[in-house]
């Protein structure tokens, strides 16, 4: 029986709230049943990121801000494989800003985790992208990730969890996978998640956070009142949580412009390019060139 | 209208007698430039005459001059006809068709001396013995209503003036506009006739010359970036990102036509940090994958580059070179990327720099390049130029004789289980670590761009830091024995050598043939590996020569340079012939250096 990559301890300090986050993914994974071996773990750079060495999964650790392209281009190659990306809010909402946005209107049908705890950790506390002002003298208005993709119209299933609260944390998370399993697009999840060296948020996040499914109105598959219950909330100085966007079921007479990312269900990773397979093919290819 | 037999003057081959020559003089290799604001149709001239020539058996070889724009200011294009196979753009040109004023300015100076040069004179007049002027637009506008038919009409005069045949010359014109449907077509017949008419009428201007006929009916007309995007096809592709970008571009939409029939996917990304990127995630998923790109998105991917790397995954980038640095000149060509490629990213890692110097060889290497890709599982570099990429050719139908698909050390199920241990980056003897994509029961993989242990846990073990150095850059020792081979040209015993890659072969080549008939025989060394350094079969080539010409389209001598770091012992007898001013070399600016000894 050959044996392969085992976990390492995790390099996180004590109390960190990316703690949280990794025992629901891995309750998470458990519960939909997907089998380890093809689940894929896209770690971006930051503390968060090292997420993929300390779970039993397969592993990429991304350049800074790339993990999003990485781990789009690993299910579009292979779409039986479940892929999750987690990151933090730097890597995320800075550096690979580009590619968040990109990543809800390309649709491709995988989970990807931010890590959120305002601040940039490994490099020792400077103001993030999610930083409020003041924060180590930070003079820009924090950019609210939930926001953004709620106004991107594109009919991805997105939410924020606080790793103070795993339980609902596993429930958001297996939803997601689910969704992801079905082929139903791309996932978001911010999970507020503190750093507990740098930016110790814990008791001030729950005080403050606030699910959003427990106010007058909610409707996740309606992005309009999700967006302004989000924002009355914060304008009360809360934190909304829960699920942000829940898209209708599919209309399978209609299928949605996830399905048209892939031409099948093989893949190009699984193809088989065998020359002989492919030889009247090609050769049919190739006298069309005149 | 001016009336040109008044303004010719009599030429080679034809009698001073009106209207009708004795016997025209006979083109066996010719060139034609058309020229006019864009949207004036040159394009669709020199498409015309493509097709009216390769019906005739000759080689064609099209180069074009466009500015970064869709509509408006000058383009021209030019279209070289031959007996003899051509990739390169012929030094004096035999006839300008000008639809502006700016076209004849610019084609005069590479007028050839008995050239002749036909222009719509609805709008504009030129002075000169070999100026011939119809009032295309004018006459067509007339007859069919819209002017833009001007420029079948002038194929029309041009057919009158080389004395084409008038049956195919017609159904060239069936041919091309057969799928735009009966109006078109009608309309373009009728232009046609138009501008065959008053050739036709015009005292002195019919069969001027007369084409002689090739024999390479059996060839294919292509680009580079097609051959490479057909290369990947065969070569087992099957994921590719990119993203816009002149002059490489023509890549990706070949591909997205030919891909989805194979399980492949072709996706636009928002950026060349994504494009690398999810090049490097599908590869990592077990595809065979690549990207195209010029020099602005090299810069960007060359992080994601590095990461391939070191992590060890398998990637082909084609850098098809445009002038550059920073924009530069999108549409133009030059070779100056290969110093940057060299030394590509910060750190150190392996990867092969690979340059075709055909189309043929663009479909060859891109094959090659994804087998030594995942042989090595590095990153290799498909190195072209815009010339390359973008001029159209003759060439040899693509086949799939030579066509392999070498997955290295990729495990099967029963190699897998057969072993005690699967380490992502295990030390081998030649620095390659047995492979499995993810998804495989009982084996997990970690990659990651941090130095790393064999099992891929991040390590900063300054004895693992060593060896995990020596087993990647030591692939470039390993691999070295299976990198494309030059291909030589000349007399083994030539005392001049010529050196050169990617498009300059056709140049050189016909510099070759030019400095033989002068009695200057010559030896020339077509790279088609360029990094590393092909020591072992350059070194020989340099002992054997006492002087050698690297010919390349950069300021600075970039590939002479790379060869004087890897072969000191010849630094002296290294000389550059250099062009860098957005165009690809003509014979004599390379004949004129080596019979000058500079």
């Amino acid at each position: 029986m050959v044996t392969s990559v085992k976990p390492v301890a995790s390099t996180w300090c004590p109390g960190c709230g990316d703690f949280g986050l990794l025992a629901s993914v891995k309750k998470a994974i458990a519960e939909v049943g997907v089998p380890i071996h093809e689940v894929v773990l896209v770690g971006g750079i930051g503390c968060s990121g090292g997420i993929h060495n300390f779970i039993e999964t397969n592993g990429i650790h991304a350049l800074h801000g790339r993990l999003l392209a990485q781990a789009v281009g690993v299910k579009l190659a292979n779409p039986e494989l479940t892929v999750i990306a987690a990151g933090g809010d730097g890597d995320g909402y800075a550096i690979g800003m580009g590619h968040f946005m990109h990543a809800f209107k390309k649709n491709a049908s995988l989970l990807y985790v931010v890590m959120n705890n305002e601040t940039y950790g490994l490099t020792k506390g400077q103001a993030s992208p999610t930083s409020p002002v003041g924060f180590e003298g930070n003079i820009e208005a924090p950019f609210d990730a939930i926001l953004t993709a709620l106004s991107i119209p594109v009919p991805n299933f997105i939410a924020r969890t606080f790793s103070g609260d795993p339980k609902t944390m596993t429930q958001v998370l297996v939803e997601a996978i689910r969704f992801n399993r079905a082929n139903r697009g791309f996932a978001f999840v911010e999970d507020l998640s503190p750093c507990v060296t740098y930016n110790d948020t814990f008791k001030d996040w729950r005080a403050r956070v606030l699910d959003i499914s427990t106010l007058p109105g909610y409707n996740p598959a309606d992005r309009q009142t999700t967006f302004r219950l989000c924002v009355e909330t914060m304008q009360a100085g809360r934190i909304p949580i829960g699920v942000m966007h829940r898209p209708a079921e599919p209309n399978p007479k209609e299928p949605g412009l996830e399905l048209k990312l892939l031409p099948d269900k093989v893949g190009p990773a699984r193809a088989d390019i065998g020359l002989e397979t492919n030889r009247a093919a090609y050769e049919k290819l190739l006298r069309a060139v005149a | 209208m001016t009336t040109p037999a008044s303004k010719s003057t009599p030429h080679p081959g034809t009698t001073g007698s009106e209207g009708s020559p004795a016997r025209p003089t006979e083109l066996s290799d010719l060139a034609v430039m058309i020229g006019g604001q864009g949207g004036d149709g040159t394009l669709t001239v020199s498409d015309l005459l493509g097709r009216y020539f390769r019906k005739r058996g000759l080689y064609v070889y099209t180069s074009r001059n466009v500015l970064s724009r869709i509509r408006g200011g000058h383009a021209d294009a030019s279209i070289r006809a031959s007996r003899d196979p051509t990739a390169a753009v012929k030094s004096d040109v035999n006839l300008i068709v000008a639809f502006d004023k700016e076209a004849a300015e610019i084609g005069r100076a590479e007028l050839a001396a008995d050239g002749a040069i036909l222009y719509d004179s609805s709008s504009f007049q030129l002075e000169g013995p070999n100026a011939f002027g119809f009032p295309f637009a004018t006459l067509v506008g007339g007859a069919v209503g819209q002017p833009i038919f001007k420029n079948t009409a002038a194929y029309g005069a041009i057919s009158v003036l080389m004395g084409f045949d008038a049956v195919q010359t017609r159904q060239v014109i069936e041919e091309r506009f057969a799928r735009r449907g009966g109006e078109a077509l009608q309309k373009n017949l009728t232009a046609l006739e138009i501008g065959r008419k008053a050739a036709q009428e015009t005292a002195g201007f019919p069969d001027r010359w007369r084409v002689v006929d090739g024999d390479a009916q059996h060839q294919i007309l292509t680009i580079g970036n097609q051959a490479v995007a057909l290369g990947f096809v065969v070569g087992g592709g099957r994921f590719f990102a990119g993203y816009p970008i002149t002059p490489a571009t023509e890549v990706m939409e070949y591909l997205m036509r030919y891909l989805p029939a194979f399980h492949g996917v072709v996706r636009q990304a928002e950026d060349e940090l994504a494009a690398i990127n999810m090049i490097i995630g599908a590869s990592y998923a077990g595809a065979r994958v690549m990207t195209s790109t010029s020099g602005p998105g090299l810069s960007l991917m060359t992080e994601g580059i590095g990461h391939a790397g070191t992590a060890e995954i398998p990637i082909v980038v084609a850098d098809c070179q445009r002038v550059g640095p920073s924009t530069g000149e999108p549409t133009r060509h030059e070779q100056s990327d290969l110093a940057h490629l060299a030394h590509l990213g910060h750190g150190e890692y392996p990867r092969f720099i690979l340059a075709p110097g055909t189309v043929e060889d663009c479909f060859e290497i891109t094959v090659q390049a994804l087998n030594l890709a995942e042989r090595w599982r590095l990153p290799v570099i498909l190195l072209l130029d815009q010339a390359l990429c973008q001029n159209t050719t003759t060439a040899e139908p693509f086949h799939l004789t030579g066509v392999e698909v070498d997955r290295g050390a990729r495990l099967t199920p029963e190699q897998l289980q057969k072993l005690e241990t699967y380490a992502q980056y295990q030390f081998t003897p030649n620095g390659v670590s047995p492979n499995v994509p993810p998804g495989t029961p009982g084996v997990f993989s970690q990659v990651t761009g941090n130095e790393h242990n064999e099992m891929g846990h991040v390590s900063v073990n300054p004895v693992n830091r060593v060896k995990m150095m020596e087993k990647r850059m030591g692939k470039l020792i390993h691999a070295e024995p299976e990198l494309p081979g030059p291909h030589m040209f000349g007399s083994p015993e030539a005392k001049i050598g010529l050196i050169g890659y990617g498009s300059t072969f056709g140049p050189i080549r016909e510099a070759q043939a030019i400095l033989e008939r002068h009695g200057v025989p010559t030896r020339f060394y077509n790279a088609r590996t360029l990094f590393p350094v092909p020591v072992r079969t350059l070194e020989p080539f340099l002992a054997s020569v006492d002087v050698a010409y690297v010919v390349e389209h950069n300021y600075t001598g970039q590939f002479a340079d790379l060869i004087r770091g890897a072969l000191p012992q010849h630094y002296k007898k290294l000389r550059s012939i250099r062009k860098f001013d957005g165009a690809s070399f003509r014979a004599p600016e390379i004949v004129g250096p080596v019979r000058g000894g500079a």
